[in-house]
Parts: C-alpha cells; sequence; structure tokens
C-alpha cells in the first residue's frame, strides 16, 4: 500500500527461546570488562605462564634441550595450580561487584520487571565469572595438551596421555566453579564490592595461614583440608595422578568443596530476590 | 546589591567534556533560580560555588575570597546536594548533631540549633527514627535541615523539592522566600518551572554550559526581541476586534479561540498594543472580560531561549 | 592564648570525625566477620593449648612458641593486614560511593584533619579488633597452675603489643593513603599485602626495604617458623632504624594522604 501504517504494530518476527535469555547478560557483563584496559592488561599477564610453558615444551620436545621437565599429567597440574592466583585476582575484579553493585543500584527489580527468572540472572552473572576464569584456566590448560600433542612427533604421547584432557576439564572446572561461587555469593551478600573482595582474599589466605599454624601445632599435614587452595591443589594430584602433596585425605578436601560451593548456591539463592521486606 | 557569589570566566571541563564554558554572573542577596535542561551545567556550577570542584579556568568567589579550599567560608555556607544519601544508621538528630559539632558551637547550641532545624523542617515527630527508615520526603528535608542548622548567610539547594509531595514542596516554597527575604542568598536549582516562579523571579538560566540569561524573568522576556509577545483578550465581540487591530503594523498574527468568545494576538510592540487597546474598545462598544499574556512567564522565557 | 584555642578546636574537630567515622565503619554488619576472623585466631591458641595440656602430639610446641607463631602469621601477617586494608581503604572510598563526603566536606574543618581523624578512628578501631586476640591468646596458652611462665614472659606480651600497634600505625597509614589516592585500592593493597609483600620480603638484597613487613620482622622477637625463610636470605634491619623508618613511613604516608585529600576533588558519581 502506498500509505504505510505508522501506529503500534505487534512484533511479527521470531521470538527467542527462553533458555537463552542469560547470555544476555552474560554478555553484557564481558563487554563492560573487556572495556576496560587494566583489566585486558592484567589478563594478558596472566597467560603468560602459558606461553612459557610452550617454550618449555618445544625446548623439552621438539629441541630435547631440557631433560629434567618431563612432560606428563604432573606438568599440566603444575601449570594449573600456578593459575590459581591469578584466578583469585580475575575473580575479584569479574565478580566482586556482579551481584554487588545490582543490589546497590537496587537494580533487581529492575531485572525481575523484564521476562528473565531469577535462574536466567545467576546464570548471566556466574557466566561473567566463568568466561573469564575460563580463559586463564581450562582453555589455556587444553591448547597447552594440543601443543605438546602436537610438538611430540607420534601419537605414543597422545595414546599414554589421552586421560589429561578429562584431568584438565575436571580440574579448570573445580577451579573456576570454587572461584566463580564463592564470589558470587559474597558478592550477594552486601552492597559494596570492598565486602565481596576482601572477604573472598580473607578465605583464601586466611585459610592458608589456617593450615599452616595448625600443621606447625600437629606436625601433620593432614589438615591440609582448611585450606582452600589446598583442597584444589589435593584433588588436582588426584585427577592428575599425582603423589599426594599433603597429609589430607582426597575425600576431606572434596567434601569440604562440595560443602563450600553448596553453601555457596544456597547463600546466592537466599540473597537474590526482587523484593526486599522490611520488617 | 553586593555580589556574595561571583563567577568570573569561570569554565570546568572532565577530560574532552566541557561542563561550564565562560561562564561570567553575579549572585547577591536574595533568591535566585538555577534554571536549565539536564546538562546545562547547574549541578557543576552549584559544586563549584560550594568548594566541592576546582575551576579548570577562571575563578568562582564567595563572600570575596575564592572558594576551594577556603574551610572557614563553610561556617557562612548551606549545601543541600541533590543525591539521597546518608548515614543511613543515625537517626536524624545524631546525623544534624554530628554535622553540627564540626562548626565552633558548643554542646548546648548544637542541641538548640538540631532542635530548630528539625521544627523548621516539620521532622521533630521523626527525629529519633533511623534515616534508613526515613520516607523519600522526610529524606529530602533532613537533607535540607543540615544546610541550614547552621544558619548560614549562602544557601545552595540542589532540586530540594525532588520526591517531596504538594504540602512539603509548598513548605520548602515559603521557606525559600522566607530565606530571600530575610536578607540570605539562596540558590536553587530545580527543573520545575513554576515552582522556581512560585520562589523567585530572579533566575540565572543555563544551557550546554554556557549561561543564556540572567536577572527578573520578566525584564528577560522584554529583551527577547525576536519573539512577538502574545496577548489573550476575552471580549464580547473578538472578530470585531480583530477586524480593528489587524490594520496596525506591529500586530503579527491573529488567533481565535476554538470556543469563539477569545483572541490571541502577537505583537512586537506590546507598550504600543496595550496603550491603544481601550480606545479601540470604546469605539467599537466592545465589553473587555478578560485580558492575559500567556507568555509573559519563565516557561516561554526557558523555550525561547533554549528550543 | 590563640593558638592553644585552635589546638582545642583541632582537636575537637579531629574527635568528631573519629567519631563519625567510627560511628559508620565499625557499628556495621561487615564488623561482624571481622569479629568472626578473631575468634578463629582465639580458637587457634586453644588448639595450642589443647595439644600441650592432652600431649596430642608427641613433640608439642611450647607455649612461648605456639605464641609467637600466632602473633606472627595470624595476627601480624593476617590479622593487622587484614584489618588495617578493609578499613583503611574504607575510610575515604565509602564516603565517596556512599556520596556522603559532601557532607564532610562543607564544614568548616581543614580537609587534612578529616583525614586524620578517619586515621585515628582506623587505629582506634584496629586496636580493638587486634590487640585483645593478643591479651586472650596470650591468657589461654599461658594460664594454668604453673603461673611462673605467664609472669615471665609478660615483657614478650608487652613487646609484641607494641609492635602490633606499630604494626597497625604503619599498614593502617599505607592503606589509608591508597584509599584517598586509588579507585580500585582493595585490590592494589591485596597485591601488596599477598603479593609484593609475600615474595619481596623474602628476596635477597635492597628490594626488601621496600616493604613495611621487613621493618616490622626485624623488630618481632619471635622466631617465624613460616617465615623462616626471610632469615635464612639476608640480614634484618637494626631494630632502631627499624622504629625510625616506620615511624616515618607513617607520617609521610599520613601527610601524604592528607595532602591527596585536600587537593583532589571527588566526583561523586549522579
Amino acid at each position: 500500500m502506498p500509505i504505510h501504517d505508522q501506529s503500534y504494530q505487534h512484533w511479527q518476527g521470531d521470538w527467542t527461546s527462553h533458555p537463552y535469555r542469560w547470555w544476555v547478560i552474560s554478555r553484557y557483563g564481558i563487554s563492560l570488562l573487556a572495556k576496560k584496559r587494566g583489566f585486558l592488561v592484567f589478563l594478558f599477564l596472566a597467560l603468560i605462564p602459558f606461553l612459557a610453558r610452550c617454550v618449555i615444551l618445544y625446548g623439552a620436545v621438539v629441541m630435547n634441550r631440557i631433560a629434567f621437565i618431563t612432560i606428563d599429567g604432573p606438568f599440566f597440574e603444575s601449570f594449573l595450580s600456578q593459575q590459581l592466583f591469578f584466578t583469585f585476582i580475575l575473580a575479584i575484579y569479574a565478580g566482586a561487584g556482579a551481584i554487588a553493585n545490582d543490589l546497590k543500584a537496587n537494580a533487581l527489580q529492575i531485572y525481575f520487571s523484564r521476562a528473565i527468572t531469577r535462574r536466567d540472572y545467576l546464570i548471566g552473572k556466574l557466566g561473567v565469572v566463568v568466561f573469564f576464569l575460563s580463559l586463564t584456566t581450562l582453555l589455556p590448560g587444553l591448547l597447552l595438551f594440543l601443543v605438546a600433542a602436537i610438538f611430540h612427533s607420534d601419537l605414543e604421547f597422545l595414546r599414554q596421555y589421552s586421560w589429561v584432557v578429562l584431568s584438565i576439564l575436571g580440574y579448570s572446572l573445580l577451579i573456576i566453579a570454587a572461584n566463580a561461587l564463592v564470589i558470587l555469593a559474597l558478592s550477594s551478600m552486601s552492597r559494596s564490592s570492598r565486602f565481596a573482595g576482601i572477604f573472598f582474599a580473607a578465605v583464601v589466605f586466611f585459610s592458608q595461614i589456617l593450615y599452616g599454624i595448625l600443621s606447625a601445632l600437629l606436625h601433620t599435614s593432614a589438615v591440609a583440608w582448611i585450606s582452600l587452595t589446598d583442597d584444589l591443589r589435593q584433588i588436582g594430584d588426584v585427577l592428575f595422578r599425582s603423589p599426594l602433596t599433603y597429609q589430607a585425605s582426597p575425600w576431606a578436601s572434596a567434601a569440604v568443596l562440595a560443602i563450600l560451593l553448596a553453601g555457596s548456591v544456597w547463600i546466592i539463592h537466599a540473597r537474590v530476590k526482587a523484593v526486599e521486606v522490611i520488617k | 546589591m553586593s555580589a556574595l557569589v561571583e563567577g568570573k570566566t569561570l569554565s570546568k571541563w572532565y577530560g574532552q567534556v566541557v561542563a561550564l564554558n565562560n561562564v561570567t554572573f553575579t549572585i547577591g542577596q536574595g533568591v535566585v533560580g538555577l534554571l536549565g535542561p539536564n546538562g546545562a551545567g547547574k549541578s557543576t556550577l552549584m559544586k563549584l560555588i560550594t568548594g566541592q570542584l576546582r575551576p579548570s579556568q577562571g575563578e568562582i568567589t564567595v563572600f570575596g575570597e575564592r572558594i576551594w579550599n577556603n574551610f572557614p567560608l563553610f561556617h557562612r555556607m548551606g549545601f543541600c546536594p541533590e543525591q539521597d544519601s546518608f548515614y543511613e544508621r543515625m537517626t536524624g538528630a545524631e546525623f544534624l548533631s554530628a554535622l553540627l559539632h564540626m562548626h565552633p558551637f558548643g554542646d548546648a547550641e548544637v542541641a538548640k540549633r538540631v532542635d530548630s532545624a528539625l521544627e523548621t523542617v516539620n521532622l521533630s515527630s521523626v527525629r529519633d527514627k533511623k534515616i534508613a527508615a526515613y520516607s523519600k520526603g522526610m529524606r529530602q528535608r533532613i537533607k535540607l535541615a543540615q544546610a541550614i542548622a547552621h544558619d548560614p548567610d549562602v544557601m545552595v539547594l540542589d532540586e530540594p523539592l525532588a520526591g517531596m509531595d504538594p504540602v512539603g514542596r509548598r513548605d520548602i516554597i515559603q521557606l525559600v522566600r522566607q530565606w530571600g527575604k530575610e536578607g540570605k542568598c539562596v540558590v536553587v536549582s530545580s527543573h520545575i518551572l513554576h515552582e522556581v516562579e512560585a520562589m523567585t523571579s530572579t533566575i540565572l538560566l543555563m544551557h550546554n554550559g554556557k549561561v543564556l540569561a540572567e536577572g527578573d524573568v520578566h525584564q528577560i522576556r522584554d529583551l527577547i526581541d525576536r519573539h512577538p509577545h502574545s496577548i489573550r483578550i476575552r471580549c464580547s465581540r473578538p472578530r470585531k476586534l480583530a477586524e480593528a487591530l489587524v490594520g496596525f503594523p506591529d500586530v503579527e498574527s491573529i488567533h481565535f479561540d476554538p470556543e469563539g468568545d477569545a483572541l490571541t494576538a502577537e505583537s512586537r510592540k506590546p507598550d504600543e498594543f496595550y496603550g491603544r487597546l481601550p480606545e479601540l474598545m470604546l469605539d467599537n462598544d466592545i465589553e473587555l472580560e478578560e485580558i492575559t499574556s500567556p507568555d509573559d512567564n519563565l516557561q516561554a522565557v526557558f523555550h525561547y531561549l533554549v528550543k | 592564648m590563640a593558638d592553644s584555642d585552635g589546638v582545642a578546636k583541632g582537636w575537637r574537630n579531629l574527635k568528631t570525625i573519629a567519631n563519625l567515622t567510627l560511628d559508620t565503619l565499625f557499628w556495621s554488619k561487615k564488623t561482624l566477620f571481622v569479629g568472626l576472623l578473631s575468634l578463629i585466631v582465639l580458637a587457634l591458641a586453644g588448639v595450642g593449648r589443647a595439644v600441650l595440656v592432652l600431649n596430642l602430639v608427641p613433640t608439642a610446641l611450647p607455649a612461648s612458641q605456639v605464641f609467637g607463631t600466632l602473633m606472627s602469621t595470624a595476627v601480624m601477617r593476617f590479622l593487622v593486614v587484614f584489618v588495617t586494608l578493609f578499613y583503611g581503604t574504607a575510610l575515604v572510598s565509602e564516603e565517596v560511593e556512599g556520596k556522603t563526603l559532601t557532607y564532610l566536606f562543607m564544614r568548616p574543618i581543614p580537609k587534612p584533619t578529616i583525614m586524620l581523624g578517619k586515621y585515628v578512628a582506623l587505629v582506634w578501631i584496629g586496636s580493638i579488633m587486634v590487640l585483645p586476640v593478643v591479651m586472650a591468646s596470650y591468657l589461654i596458652l599461658y594460664v594454668g597452675a604453673d603461673m611462673r611462665p605467664f609472669f615471665q614472659d609478660l615483657n614478650v606480651l608487652c613487646r609484641d603489643i607494641g609492635i602490633i600497634f606499630l604494626a597497625l600505625l604503619a599498614y593502617g597509614s599505607f592503606f589509608s593513603l591508597l584509599g584517598a589516592w586509588l579507585k580500585h585500592s582493595i585490590l592494589i593493597g591485596l597485591a601488596y599485602a599477598f603479593g609484593w609483600e609475600g615474595i619481596v620480603a623474602v628476596l635477597p638484597g635492597f628490594t626488601r626495604k621496600l616493604t613495611i613487613t621487613h621493618y616490622l620482622q626485624s623488630i618481632f622477637p619471635h622466631q617465624d617458623t613460616l617465615g623462616a625463610l626471610s632469615m635464612l636470605v639476608g640480614d634484618r634491619t637494626d631494630p632502631l632504624e627499624s622504629i625510625v623508618t616506620l615511624v616515618l613511613m607513617i607520617v609521610l604516608f599520613v601527610a601524604t594522604a592528607s595532602l591527596i585529600v585536600r587537593e583532589k576533588e571527588y566526583v561523586l558519581e549522579q
């Protein structure tokens, strides 16, 4: 028709399906952080150990110059354990304000007045932290294995160490889950991202110091399950078939991590609500 | 009138964004309405006047002295900021008391001033309630109370009526007018033009970081030559009156109201127009019922200068 | 007369700011979490005592060594750092984020006095959170049938309290400066406390002297079992020199923070 109808028209296109609405929140959070130069610089620094390991792989496998380095399970485990410091800082950077800033701005009501559920919101927020933590653990871990496989001229390496891929996956996901869920739980407990960041640091460092003191008092490393980072390392040792670093039972470490993760999920679930009733 | 607040070629920029651009003004005793659309630079100007920001260029003085880091002057100044932020754990009385103790008052004087300020803003009944539990209107009033409690000579009020109910607005407007009459210098910013008009006829109109107009709103209107004045006349025979008016060169246009009982004429020379009107009415046997000027107000001035 | 009036007024302003800061920072739910950490330190003292009394291990550390380990690790390397980092970085940044800084800056008080008053509140809070833990740990470990070690080591307790107080002043001044100056003061504070100090303090050479912990460790009387590495790689600085350096650091950091607060424009986001 020559004259088009300018009045309100209902959407005639496709409706996107509900399972992907969380991606809008994740995508926005990722793009916000990706614009920060300081954050990108730190992300680059976090990848330097990966580059260093690639050089070591080249030297050890291709050039055969580094005889004392064995490219086996523990090699990849030690890389991921080394990345724990970077994941700690990244988790604070990406996760401390994830929910806290929304609580401060009273934005939860705005979120939940849209066609998203609480689950979409939480998965969206988690997605931001998981994305960046994956960039420093899972992705470089798998790439490192790929580089090792490429540098080995035969398939023997793959035949012998194909299980390492699953170990890298498992250990990385555990590191990511532990950091992401705990920081989000702390973020949901306050309107201050400062509070979340510093108490996350307290959980990580104080538990390490607690372990150190208790091991000195009791002359044993069986209490290593107290330390979050040492719990991750114990599980890492099991996954990569390395000798256990501590005398603590891996089951104790697994139980502590499971309680921590479950507790974090429960806190997030309890704290994130559209409306708060003030009595 | 001596200038209490003076800005000379004042500019303020944040990186590439110029918030204030070469602004010169003087403000004396009485109430001045600071007007302008969002982003005009009103809040920046208020922060410069209250020493929260330092000018990038130019000078800002209060009581003849530079205000930046000049802390003794703050005893004679009060600022009601726009943001809704408080020490939420405190009660209204504790909040005022804590801030008043930072002035050179003894404990007894502080207590007296707390009572007086709370009484002025009508919060005496909730003095011992935590600010976190205050309604929006109460929060606005306690903010105003902290600005006036030490009886300053210069008050800068950034959107003081925001979030207040009509009764509260009326009370604050009356207070502001009262302070102006007492000889205090009150700078008030607001988006609601008729409320600023109710408080003062002296305005400082800003847009895009510049001062567009300064002074009495009626005088400003008179000076806006390029816009003819509108005069609405309700009478017994509007068409007969139109026939009489249309021959005069200063009359630019005539519109009739849909009801047919009034006309609106636009004239570039309102004084001449008003002068000839009585004779025209008598000569044509027309009964005058009402005469008004719809654009001799702030809305029109704002519209003409900003748009 | 005018000078004494000015001093009295200055002191009054300082006290007012300190009280306000104490009220807003200390009396909050976050302090409960900090208190919980302090209680865990006490629990460690209880574990140490239990190990001794119940002979849980064949070669248990004596009370003095347990106390020393607790003081040098849990208190000095964690609790003091954590408390001063948490409250120190919040002194100015919490006012900026909460947009309440305007109320303080619109008072007839010099901005450096505001900063100083807040610092005083920080030291006050730190002392409340940390020093009772030190004394209570001592009591838990030493009180018993034989009170001789309790009285014999009292001088160690007094010296520890003095050094820990100095640590509160030093770290408090540094983190206050970070909070007044930088936007991401928490991250930088964490990187300094648990990154820089953790690594550099054990390196040989001059770089160790660029940390607060080096000077504190130099005057700390305890043989730190966990910090033995730092002893292996380098000398301690002379105790008197360490104290003087720490005092100078405190004065420099507080003065710099005051100067920054005076000259910086804090733009409160609308």
